[in-house]
């Protein structure tokens, strides 16, 4: 793979997206801040709603299930199947669900934890969570990329593993 | 990243810049990064962090001495008994888990509000969030009387037939609690992800390659991680900020559910949730103003930040006042001569000096901040944030300890004095936090590095 270093984000995206039409040729951009991007979306905040609504149905089926069925309990002639004061505990267990659905849905997701990535090889990616901008094409015409990227004034150029 | 946090705005410019006009994102990771990592060598720490540190470490083993002979000799050695059974374990608890609040307050409600001058305050404020919270975490536990029972808390499949009782606060607590520690840590951890990747990135040491390679877990900045990383930061916060409201209205339903005097009000959770900010924007700042200079965070958390941060003391003390005021309408509004009685002995009794201790102190000396001059005195800030701690602790002492102690019945009227041993306990927590927070402060950026390079934009 060739590894470019750029001094300036608009440098690493123009790169990019010449690059992006080159056939056979896999493209990904590395900075310290999220890229503006056009159209950008995450399914994401879609799977932190099904971790929600699972952890709010389950935890209200948990105390249904609880109050009526497994050892129902008179307390002031109540009920048994009393919902309003099932609300706080459902509440906080969507909360939970989503965040918990959120947080390992973007770790299985980007595949973390990894710990090591062929990428990391390269000088120029050490420089990237510092506000370094590099770009990462992977393919088997080198000269061509290499004369692409070279047409946008990068820092660095470097090909690293196999 | 299309946090948009302060994305519109220029924070370096004007006459009160939230970062120096001269700071770019190249010389704000090296400031970060060498205060966290120090490469140079010399002291593996400042002398004033050593400092606090052994203070802090005393602290801690005095509380672990009290829980050491609680163990030992049993809750017999706390001065809680018939009437107030819920003594310095229960308003320890809530306190700390009051104080915990500011931390999610500004991370998470003035993220959602974009407001600019969070960014500089999120990461430290969400640290003290995790050292009061594991604080808080101690006393119901304490509490149980078998600590070693705690699991029986949750709702478990199990051969007694035991099931947790969901109609009552304290079961909803349980949950809240849990829910609140667990997304805290997330949410901390999650928005620490990209700086810990930087951290990695710039350590000389391999001990510290490690140490941050492994706690970064691969993050590397590529523009899919940035995609989804965005997205699931906001709805982070989306949930964060309903979910500390919803922490501390069920703490006061604790109180509210009981049919104690002075605790069966509809007014109690709002009352607890303007008590939480208000000693949660206290921490913050007491913590800021020494830990500013300390750091060399100056040109980054700047007199605007603790401006900010004294209108926001101002305004979550008023919003106790009125909590305050309507405490002692609806108590002589309503038909409860009990209510009234025992608002009386809060007033004249025994425990007089406490309740007028958290009027002063709440209430009265805040009023200071009204003045810009001395929100941004440090001399004067400290001790009103100071002063706020302490009186929300007393806050906490007449509500639960003045209830019962003057219930309905006069036969069972009683006092409560704390033993040495609980007082040790409060001293041990303290020092729990104090350490806790010392080793993040060590250890942990206390700049959110990466939101605060976005706010100032690609530069050298």
């Amino acid at each position: 793979m060739i590894v470019a270093a750029f001094a300036t984000e608009s440098a690493m995206h123009d790169a990019a997206a010449e690059l992006r039409r080159v056939p056979g040729c896999a493209v990904e951009t590395y900075g310290a801040t999220q890229p503006q991007e056009e159209g950008a979306w995450s399914i994401l905040p879609l799977v932190m709603l099904g971790g929600g609504m699972m952890g709010g149905l389950g935890g209200f089926g948990m105390q249904a299930y609880a109050t009526t069925i497994s050892y129902p309990l008179d307390i002031g002639g109540r009920p048994d199947f009393s919902w309003p004061s099932y609300i706080p505990a459902t509440f906080e267990l969507a909360v939970l669900g989503a965040v918990l659905a959120g947080i390992f849905g973007y770790f299985i997701t980007m595949r973390l934890p990894c710990l090591y990535d062929p990428v990391d090889d390269a000088v120029a990616m050490r420089d990237v969570m510092a506000g370094g901008h590099v770009v990462v094409a992977c393919t088997g015409d080198m000269s061509g990329v290499r004369e692409i990227l070279a047409r946008h004034d990068p820092l660095s150029i470097e090909v690293v593993g196999s | 990243m299309t946090r948009g946090v302060g994305m519109d705005v220029d924070v370096t410019q004007g006459n009160d810049p939230l970062i120096y006009p001269q700071e770019t994102p190249a010389s704000l990771t090296e400031r970060v990064c060498v205060a966290t990592l120090r490469p140079d060598g010399g002291m593996w720490a400042p002398m004033w962090w050593w400092m606090c540190l052994g203070v802090a470490l005393l602290l801690v083993g005095m509380g672990a001495v009290s829980v050491a002979w609680l163990f030992y000799a049993g809750l017999g050695i706390w001065g809680i008994d018939w009437p107030v059974a819920w003594g310095f374990d229960i308003l320890n608890y809530v306190w700390w888990i009051a104080i915990a609040s500011g931390g999610t307050f500004i991370s998470a409600l003035f993220f959602l509000l974009r407001a600019p001058w969070r960014t500089s305050l999120n990461r430290l404020a969400e640290s003290l969030t995790l050292c009061a919270a594991l604080c808080a975490a101690i006393f119901p536990i304490l509490h149980l009387g078998r600590p070693q029972f705690f699991y029986w808390l949750f709702p478990y499949p199990n051969t007694m037939g035991l099931w947790a009782q969901f109609r009552s606060p304290l079961v909803w607590d349980f949950f809240a609690i849990l829910a609140y520690v667990t997304c805290s840590i997330l949410f901390w951890y999650f928005g620490l992800l990209p700086d810990l990747a930087t951290l990695r990135d710039r350590a000389q040491r391999r001990w510290q390659q490690v140490f941050y390679g492994v706690l970064a877990l691969g993050f590397r900045g590529s523009a899919r991680q940035w995609r989804h990383y965005g997205p699931v930061y906001g709805v982070l916060a989306a949930l964060m900020a309903p979910l500390v409201v919803s922490v501390h209205s069920i703490v006061g339903m604790d109180f509210a559910g009981g049919a104690a005097t002075g605790w069966h009000s509809t007014e109690f959770p709002p009352f607890f949730v303007f008590g939480a900010a208000l000693s949660g924007f206290a921490i913050v700042l007491l913590v800021l103003l020494p830990l500013r200079p300390a750091l060399g965070l100056e040109p980054y958390v700047t007199d605007r930040h603790v401006d900010v941060l004294g209108r926001l003391l101002l305004t979550s003390s008023l919003c106790v006042a009125y909590a305050y005021v309507m405490d002692v309408f609806s108590t002589f509004y309503g038909p409860d001569q009990a209510d009234r009685t025992m608002f009386a002995f809060r007033l004249h009794g025994l425990y007089a000096p406490v309740y007028w201790g958290t009027i002063i102190l709440n209430i009265v000396f805040p009023q200071l901040l009204w003045w810009r001059a001395i929100r941004l005195n440090p001399a004067v800030v400290w001790p009103i944030c100071l002063g706020v701690l302490v009186g929300m602790w007393l806050e906490r002492f007449q509500i639960i300890v003045t209830s019962l102690a003057h219930t309905q019945l006069v036969s069972a009227w009683g006092q409560y004095t704390p033993t040495v041993w609980e007082w040790s306990l409060l001293c041990g927590t303290i020092g729990l936090f104090l350490t806790a927070f010392l080793l993040l402060v060590r250890f942990i950026p206390m700049l959110a590095m990466a939101e605060m390079r976005a706010m100032l934009g690609d530069g050298p």
